[in-house]
């Protein structure tokens, strides 16, 4: 058997659902599998994004991108533990929103080099109506907001909220959608830790 | 409606699965048949293109 792992997590307790390593002073979340199951399974990725949910439900972890599979057990990263005791009564949200001019995406064979298709990759990363940024930072009352691109088409705006923030998050981005209705953008969440492991 | 909600909130769910997260380091042995061929010790990620160029920069 193997165990595709889903999250880091501040107690044993925490883990509500599959299996549980310890590992230095945190735990591991994982779901167990026959060997010789694929992780591209669809079936799968929809058991692990249950799994995740359920867990979310119980406590706030650190979010595993999907892939990572043990035994063996990782290295542990030092402020995992600290993080997570930071964040234990936090979650994050998601803005994803469209870009106001998408740029074309460059193509790769018209550049002779890696790094000089990664600089165009980022020069054309999508960029938002400042005006509904700052309008969106100051309506969602998150203790931390970061922009991170996502493509060519659209901006993405993590913000990492007080668990007990959520619905009031949810009815500032209906109140936001009044406001901007021209600017497409999508609220989701709650989410695990992803943007504000690191 | 609520089809197209639910579907949104599914890809929306799977995109997050797939490419946010911390990215802990895994192993992978290639075998063929029963003979282990290729022992690598990387980052085992299932992303898109965008999502490991982004990571690159």
């Amino acid at each position: 058997m193997k165990n595709v792992v889903v999250g880091i997590h501040l107690e044993r307790d925490d883990i509500s659902a599959g299996q549980a390593f310890p590992i230095a002073d945190v735990w591991l979340s994982a779901l167990e599998l026959h060997d010789d199951q694929p992780l591209g399974d669809r079936d799968l990725l929809l058991r692990v994004a249950k799994m995740r949910a359920e867990l979310l439900e119980h406590a706030t972890f650190i979010a595993v991108r999907y892939g990572c599979v043990v035994p063996p057990l990782p290295p542990v990263q030092p402020h995992w533990r600290a993080t997570l005791q930071k964040n234990r009564d936090n979650v994050e949200m998601t803005l994803k929103v469209a870009a106001s001019a998408p740029k074309p995406r460059p193509r790769r064979e018209d550049f002779t080099s890696g790094a000089a298709y990664l600089r165009a990759l980022h020069e054309s990363s999508a960029e938002v109506d400042e005006a509904f940024k700052r309008a969106a930072e100051k309506a969602i009352d998150a203790i931390e907001v970061r922009w991170l691109p996502r493509d060519n088409a659209s901006l993405e705006m993590a913000a990492l909220v007080r668990r007990d923030c959520v619905d009031a998050v949810r009815a500032a981005a209906t109140k936001l959608k009044e406001q901007f209705p021209r600017i497409p953008f999508l609220l989701s969440g709650p989410w695990p830790l992803e943007a504000f492991a690191e | 409606m609520a089809d197209s909600e639910e579907e949104l909130s599914l890809l929306e769910t799977l995109d997050h699965l797939l490419d946010r997260g911390v990215v802990i380091a895994g192993e992978a042995t290639i075998s063929i048949g029963d003979v282990d061929l290729l022992y690598l010790g990387l980052n085992i990620v299932l992303a898109n293109i965008d999502a490991l160029t982004r990571n690159r920069r």
